[in-house]
């Protein structure tokens, strides 16, 4: 491909040591509630990142995001449930059936320049998560469809999964970022006008990485309720989406890598705040207006980037 | 008949509260997402003025509209405007605020349901059908409060200002109009639309921490409807999708009404973007 830019040693490097830490984590701390704690990190890891992809990349921010883990997650639940098939289709149905949410709702909306997307897709998840408590003889309502089996017994190897999937799926995505697609998806967020004049179809390429995105979301949504062994309409929630884009702004938007660092680090750092309880929605709000206004280009990737011109990186 | 009643009522709030979203949109090219905030606080703000304070109904009322503006008017000051450059900046902090009041209010009052009391409690009948006192003045008021706004803005000079910013806001400057205080102006304006919206409608809509939410999706289907900017058109746009609800609501199903508005957004931006009345018709 051309123009595919090789990634780099340094940051492969790192990446590969930051996975095989998490790894082996629970191994140095054995213990149930910290399995779980990276658990529920690495799948948000997988929701940031597949956020960043799309609205990172191309600058459309997506505030429906949430839609597409509550698809995936249902799509888990009704299969399992009601459907009785095996845990396992749940993925491949939850990522297909996402892909086609995003091909409905992105087609009306992406076309459009300015903030119809972002309003859209708000909309969207809000009417989302009213039908699941409206069609409440088939969602369960309040309470969301329970006993949904899980997809390996054992917690650590569960962990172990999701946590190989976050790297494949952040690897795959750092990849196609720094390819010659990724650099289509910056020059759109750059200028659409100029875009368009060069003739790249932009529509297209928004739609297909509002589908990727939505891809991976899904997938994470299926693997959070096999995790969770139960769906509530709580994951359509505006509050679900505005956590991720807390996340991704502290992880530095555009960068693939520092949103999966964002999500590993405010999930950590909520478990240790667990006492503040009802406090902590209100602490990702004011958060995220904190560094709105005072770090634009969030917190970990600028660190890494400096870290890495001290080992004598390239910049 | 029942059908025309709640239709209109059911229209005159939804019209309220787009048209306050889609005039700061057309004057300061800001879209909102607070603006169910200002909604969510009036109602709270009676409920507080009524329930705690123990003020009389109506002087609750106008200090929880007066701090709603107010609050309209600090965040636009201090949020907003530092971030007017970036559309999409606006649309994050405005988000934001609007989930630090849902979770401000959850952690002050709870997630239960407040009674808000209403201004008129008596039943009338009108050709047969009961209807709640509430919702008849809640027509009224919306029927006279934007009608005075758009007489406000087509007679007064502080009005013509207004427009003159919405159509072309670099030009107004240079003829001397502060932009800048017409936008904190247009902020008051808007915030106590809103406000005024929950103050009615509290009495018979559910008033608790996220209500904040379905009026936001809603006042969006109807700017998209409409045309982003346009008072005539959310007007219309408002009267559309009351009655298409009210008609959905009682032909087939409560449960579908919150489709309607969905499908009118989608539908909308596939075939005519730009609304009934876009960008052309600003006022």
């Amino acid at each position: 491909m051309s123009g595919f830019k090789q990634l780099d040693k340094l940051s492969g490097a790192a990446g590969a040591t930051a996975l095989l830490l998490l790894a082996a984590a629970p191994l140095v701390f054995p213990g149930t509630y910290l399995i779980g704690v990276l658990t529920v990190a690495a799948i948000y890891g997988i929701w940031a990142v597949s956020w960043d992809f799309m609205s990172g990349l191309t600058g459309r921010e997506n505030f429906g995001h949430s839609l597409f883990i509550g698809v995936g997650a249902y799509a888990a639940g009704f299969l399992n449930v009601q459907m009785e098939l095996g845990p396992w289709w749940s993925l491949p149905v939850s990522m297909l059936l996402a892909m086609g949410f995003a091909v409905l709702l992105g087609f009306p909306t992406l076309r459009l320049k300015g903030p119809y997307f972002a309003l859209a897709m708000l909309s969207a998840a809000v009417i989302m998560q009213r039908l699941m408590l409206i069609f409440w003889e088939h969602t369960g309502g309040e309470e969301g469809i329970q006993d949904i089996a899980p997809l390996i017994r054992n917690h650590l190897h569960y962990y172990w999964f999701v946590l190989a999937l976050l790297g494949v799926i952040t690897f795959l995505l750092g990849w196609l970022a720094r390819s010659r697609w990724g650099l289509i998806l910056r020059a759109i967020r750059g200028d659409e006008a100029t875009c368009l004049a060069a003739g790249i179809p932009i529509t297209t390429y928004k739609i297909v990485s509002l589908v990727i995105s939505a891809a991976f979301a899904g997938l994470g949504g299926a693997l959070y309720a096999h995790y969770q062994l139960q769906v509530s309409p709580q994951l359509f929630a505006v509050v679900t989406s505005v956590t991720i884009i807390t996340m991704v702004y502290v992880g530095g938007m555009g960068t693939i890598f520092g949103p999966v660092g964002g999500a590993l680090l405010l999930t950590l750092l909520t478990e240790g705040l667990r006492n503040v309880g009802e406090w902590r929605l209100m602490v990702y709000s004011v958060l995220l207006i904190l560094i709105i206004f005072f770090l634009p280009d969030g917190v970990i990737a600028p660190l890494w980037r400096r870290l890495r011109v001290a080992v004598g990186g390239k910049p | 008949m029942e059908i025309l009643i709640y239709g209109a009522v059911t229209s005159a709030i939804y019209a309220m509260l787009a048209v306050g979203f889609t005039l700061i949109f057309g004057v300061a090219r800001v879209l909102n997402l607070a603006h169910g905030s200002f909604y969510a606080l009036g109602a709270y703000g009676t409920y507080v003025g009524t329930g705690i304070l123990g003020l009389p109904l109506w002087q609750a009322a106008v200090l929880a509209i007066a701090f709603v503006a107010l609050f309209g008017v600090i965040v636009e000051k201090v949020l907003i405007r530092p971030l007017r450059y970036s559309q999409l900046g606006v649309l994050m902090i405005t988000l934001a605020v609007s989930l630090v009041v849902e979770q401000a209010l959850f952690l002050i009052f709870g997630s239960e349901y407040r009674n808000v009391p209403a201004f008129i409690d008596t039943k009338l009948s009108i050709g047969g059908v009961d209807v709640a006192g509430q919702r008849l003045l809640t027509l009224l008021v919306a029927v006279v409060s934007i009608g005075a706004l758009y007489l406000f803005i087509q007679r007064t000079r502080l009005g013509s200002a207004i427009l003159a910013i919405s159509q072309d806001a670099e030009a107004a400057k240079y003829m001397g109009i502060p932009s800048d205080r017409i936008f904190s102006l247009v902020m008051a304006i808007s915030a106590s639309l809103a406000a005024l919206a929950g103050v009615l409608a509290g009495p018979f809509l559910s008033v608790q921490p996220s209500m904040h939410l379905l009026p936001i999706v809603k006042a969006f289907a109807i700017v998209i409807v409409g045309g982003l900017g346009s008072i005539p058109g959310s007007i219309l746009a408002a009267l559309m999708l009351g009655y298409a609800e009210t008609l959905v609501a009682y032909l087939v199903s409560t449960s579908w009404t919150e489709i309607v508005s969905v499908l009118a957004t989608l539908l909308m931006l596939v075939f005519r973007p730009a609304g009934f009345f876009g960008k052309r018709a600003a006022f």
